[in-house]
């Protein structure tokens, strides 16, 4: 290796500073810009190559060989999981009289503890619609003997946990679970008869009910 | 060779500069206002100032007038000075600049009045929008004069990127905005519905943030951060790499805008695909930028300029590495419609545009004005009161967006919502509102001392033409290489075979698994086979690149290609979908004529601003909100409502949730039903009448954009209309409340009943490819 070349490394090599490799000017000269023409930093290749074979691997799984499920699927599935989860549940507890049988929500509703719980979760949620006692406002008086949507037992679950979404009527077992929809079924059953002065009766009396949904 | 003596045109520079930062205080400004108002939402003083109609005004504002003539002052600028010529039309630099701020004039009229086509960051409406296209033909027309008359042969990397700007931002514009005018007040409705005009909005949107705010400012880094560091550029290749690199993916990038949306998979896996290629080409700028400085380190204690470009790019480099972060399909399944996306777009719009425009600012004043800067102190103090700002700002962004997209997705023991109630997950993150306005005013405050400084040294000084003698080249009417030896050349051909084969990969149907494999091994050999006879034959190769660099057309028609194949390979499938056949089964019927008057009302008033209209196929969100939005639900939807950003609940399945009475009172004072709700009221709204003669004209224009109303329907629809609002306002009435049928107030209403309706026939089977 001959001297001078050594010393023009070297002073290439004190100009790039702490990049360590001698900077290769281009010979640019754009108002008095110039460029280097240094060789892309590998770790930037690398991570460029990584996601670009990420993308393809990406694409392969979910859509060339659509081995991976797709958005909608996922979602079923999700559902599906979170279902059967929820009837094993109920089947639990149907075996240890806490279900929602007609029989064992009727027995709920002579539970004071759950019709307590149960008045505790309607102040919070129905009263806005219901009426602090039951009695009406918005929506129906729950304290006569006529009904709208049935008037078993387990029509008053489904009611509060499913909804009347075309009647205002939110679902609650997606705002809070099976246990207090339970509760406060207790507590509307327990309601029953009680006939608080407030909005007048309507739907069906009882025993039409009864004959119009066997 | 002679020697010419020429003045560059530094008047339109400092005009543009000047009115970048007058516009950029004027929408941080309005900014703050919405960020307190969505802590004290009794600062919604009145329908003009509500917080629907503002977020339009800061976001337009910032991006279009702050950083909008902040890079045109900056392009105008080098591109003067890497050509060697003065602009080419004085006129025409006039007419740009009084053009452009006529335009932000008729924005900050026209937005808080409720003209709005109700697609963000297109808001303005036609005339404005016809007037945008003008006035960019205009800068387009005066620059590439620029180039054509240039006296420097090759074209600087920063120029690279103001072409990329200047053809992209008027693709993206025009075909965004293409609506049908209805001639009865200033009203349009986008010519795209639904899920098409989803994918056009955000193919648009994300571009937007590609080629407004970050390619011309990626060039004017190129330009100005080698001069104020007086170091060469690190790499040109590097430059080179990244910036094709760079265009070429970010036009692909907006699907990630709608990530579990009802836009069909193989778009969201684009999208997200192409957002996360797109981390290194962004890095490659913020590489070339810091390498810059090597050896030159010791002026970021000492100059403002290179302490501003440096955290400029040091943000640039976070925002870009968030990105693809945020696109990945599982985070933003967590991240969005929350704050976090509101703190990402701030790391680039405070930390980057903001902090790259005040180092050109503080470049440029000194210059232009020939006066040292009054205070590098006070320069120092701007500095720091912004960075603090930024920080404050964005952490408490992230900490807000994960906490409210965790407190919506958790699901309790019991499979019932452990917050059921929105306003609860809204509490929640109060503390971090009150942050935020911490850190927007601390920004706010560094730039005032900015403007205090500037104005100082401005006084102080006196403006400049700069005047240079440069050499005339010869003129070379017979360019050295053909145009179809640099287009045929090796390189080009590989890299188009290349994109051939990888487009085949991706776009071909999934039906046979072995066509796009053969397909992608068949254009890789091709591509190693060529680069192999490259090698070999090394001597008399035309080093392509830089003779392209030479070559200003054949450059730019390359750029343009390079950005419309991903646009194309993406809307096109979705537009040219037949709408007759029910989109995932699920079959709509047209808006009813008071609907459509609500739906122009929730338009109007920014509604989509805060809510979406887009359950996302999560078993959180079918809890809270009902099951998933269809593409086949919005396919008369001019334009698509699905929001970015749900500041308020989703929408999308609210119809008949709640009674009419439960909407008037949360409509008069949404703090009477939602206690804690930052909801602005539209009390107003009872008392404003509809304005009826326009219904027929509302329909007709639907039809003619292919909603299936029939003449009767049409010439019926006053009638049909005062039927429901008869219907509603009695409801209302017999609850004890009086409202005009044809209040703004009973049309809404109608509208938002509307909503949601589950569709006739549901099948699950929806983007099952």
């Amino acid at each position: 290796m001959s001297g001078p070349e050594n010393t023009e490394h070297a002073s290439a090599k004190a100009q790039a500073g702490a990049g360590g490799t001698a900077d290769v000017e281009t010979g640019h000269d754009y108002d008095g810009i110039r460029e280097f023409d240094n060789p892309l930093p590998r770790w930037w290749l690398t991570t460029f190559y990584g996601t670009v074979i990420f993308a393809i691997g990406y694409w392969f799984y979910y859509h060339t060989a659509a081995t991976g499920d797709s958005q909608m699927t996922t979602y079923q599935k999700e559902i599906t999981a979170a279902q059967k989860e929820e009837d094993q549940k109920l089947q639990a507890l149907e075996a240890q009289g806490k279900g929602v049988s007609e029989e064992q929500l009727l027995a709920l509703s002579k539970d004071a503890a759950a019709v307590a719980r149960g008045a505790a979760v309607f102040k919070q949620n129905c009263l806005a619609c219901h009426g602090d006692r039951g009695q009406g406002v918005v929506g129906p008086n729950l304290t006569d003997r006529y009904f709208l949507h049935g008037a078993k037992a387990k029509d008053a679950y489904q009611v509060i946990g499913n909804g009347v979404l075309d009647k205002g009527m939110p679902a609650w077992r997606a705002i809070l679970g099976a246990a207090k929809v339970q509760d406060v079924t207790a507590f509307v059953l327990e309601l029953r008869g009680k006939n608080l002065p407030g909005k007048p009766a309507e739907g069906v009396a009882e025993d039409e009910a009864a004959r119009a949904k066997p | 060779m002679k020697e010419v003596r020429i003045t560059y045109d530094d008047g339109s520079v400092r005009r543009f500069m000047l009115a970048s930062m007058f516009w950029g205080l004027i929408g941080m400004i309005v900014g703050l206002l919405c960020a307190t108002q969505l802590a004290f939402p009794a600062l919604n003083f009145a329908p003009i100032l509500s917080f629907g109609r503002l977020r339009p005004l800061h976001t337009n504002a910032v991006i279009f007038a702050f950083v909008g003539n902040m890079l045109f002052a900056g392009v105008y600028y080098s591109t003067q000075r890497l050509c060697k010529t003065r602009l080419a039309s004085d006129l025409l630099s006039a007419l740009h600049f009084y053009g452009w701020q006529l335009i932000i004039v008729a924005a900050a009229v026209t937005l808080p009045l409720g003209y709005s086509q109700g697609k963000e960051y297109a808001e303005l409406e036609w005339p404005i929008d016809i007037l945008i296209a003008l006035i960019w033909v205009v800068f387009a027309v005066n620059f590439f004069w620029t180039l054509a008359i240039r006296r420097e042969k090759h074209l600087f990397v920063a120029l690279w990127f103001y072409i990329s700007t200047i053809i992209t931002v008027a693709v993206l514009h025009i075909v965004n905005s293409l609506a049908l005018p209805i001639f009865s007040g200033l009203k349009s409705y986008s010519i795209y519905a639904g899920v098409q005009d989803a994918l056009v909005q955000w193919w648009y949107g994300h571009n937007a943030v590609a080629f407004f705010l970050t390619t011309p400012i990626l060039g004017i880094m190129y330009y100005f951060l080698p001069k104020a560091a007086e170091r060469p550029v690190y790499s040109y290749r590097l430059s080179i790499v990244h910036f094709w690199a760079l265009i070429f993916m970010y036009i692909w990038a907006g699907p990630h805008h709608l990530l579990y949306t009802a836009l069909p998979d193989w778009a969201q896996s684009m999208g997200m695909v192409f957002s996360v290629m797109l981390w290194a080409p962004s890095w490659g700028g913020m590489i070339n930028g810091l390498l810059t400085l090597r050896g030159a380190w010791g002026k970021l204690r000492s100059d403002p300029v290179i302490k501003f470009f440096i955290a400029g790019v040091t943000f640039y480099g976070m925002a870009t590495f968030e990105g693809p972060l945020l696109s990945i399909k599982s985070v933003s399944g967590l991240a969005h419609y929350t704050d976090w996306i509101i703190g990402h777009v701030h790391t680039g719009a405070l930390g980057w545009n903001g902090f790259m425009a005040a180092g050109m600012f503080y470049f440029l004043v000194p210059k232009l004005w020939n006066r040292p800067l009054h205070s590098k102190s006070l320069a120092d103090l701007h500095f720091w009161t912004a960075t603090i700002g930024i920080l404050l700002y964005t952490v408490s962004m992230w900490i807000s967006g994960v906490t409210q997209g965790l407190m919506w997705k958790a699901v309790g023991e019991d499979g019932a919502l452990l917050y059921p109630s929105f306003v609860e997950t809204l509490i929640a993150i109060r503390p971090m509102y009150l942050t935020r306005m911490v850190g927007g005013t601390l920004y706010i405050v560094g730039f005032v001392v900015m403007l205090y400084n500037l104005g100082k040294t401005i006084a102080a000084g006196a403006p400049v033409e700069t005047s240079v003698t440069v050499v005339e080249q010869e003129s070379d009417s017979a360019p050295d290489v053909a145009w179809s030896a640099i287009l045929f050349s090796r390189p080009i051909l590989i890299a188009g075979l290349g994109l051939v084969a990888i487009a085949a990969f991706f776009l071909i149907d999934s039906v046979k698994i072995w066509i796009p494999v053969v397909t992608l091994l068949a254009g890789l050999l091709t591509a190693m086979w060529i680069s192999y006879a490259m090698k070999r034959d090394q001597e008399g190769r035309l080093n392509v690149h830089r003779t392209l660099e030479g070559r200003s057309l054949i450059f730019t028609a390359l750029v343009l290609l390079a950005v419309l194949i991903g646009g194309v390979a993406e809307i096109l499938p979705t537009i040219v979908i037949d709408r007759a056949v029910p989109l995932s089964g699920a079959i709509q019927q047209p808006y009813r004529p008071l609907e459509l008057h609500g739906r122009d009302i929730y338009v109007r008033e920014g509604c989509y601003v805060c809510h979406s209209q887009m359950v996302r196929p999560f078993r959180s969100e079918k809890l809270r909100y009902g099951d998933p939005s269809l593409a086949g639900e919005f396919i008369y939807d001019h334009p698509f409502q699905w929001g970015s950003k749900r500041t308020g609940p989703d929408l999308h399945r609210v119809g008949g949730k709640y009674g009419n009475l439960w909407h008037y009172q949360h409509m008069m004072d949404p703090r009477a039903t939602s206690q804690g709700s930052n909801m602005p009221a539209y009390a107003f709204l009872a008392q404003s009448k509809l304005d009826l003669g326009d219904t027929a004209v509302k329909m007709s224009a639907m039809k003619m954009l292919g909603v299936p109303y029939s003449a009767a329907e049409i010439s019926g629809g006053s009638g049909e209309l005062e039927r429901q609002g008869r219907a509603i306002a009695a409801d209302l009435k017999a609850q004890g409340i009086a409202v005009d049928w044809d209040s703004q107030m009973v049309a809404l209403i109608a509208y938002l009943q509307r909503l949601g309706k589950p569709p006739a026939t549901t099948t699950p089977t929806q983007n099952a490819k």
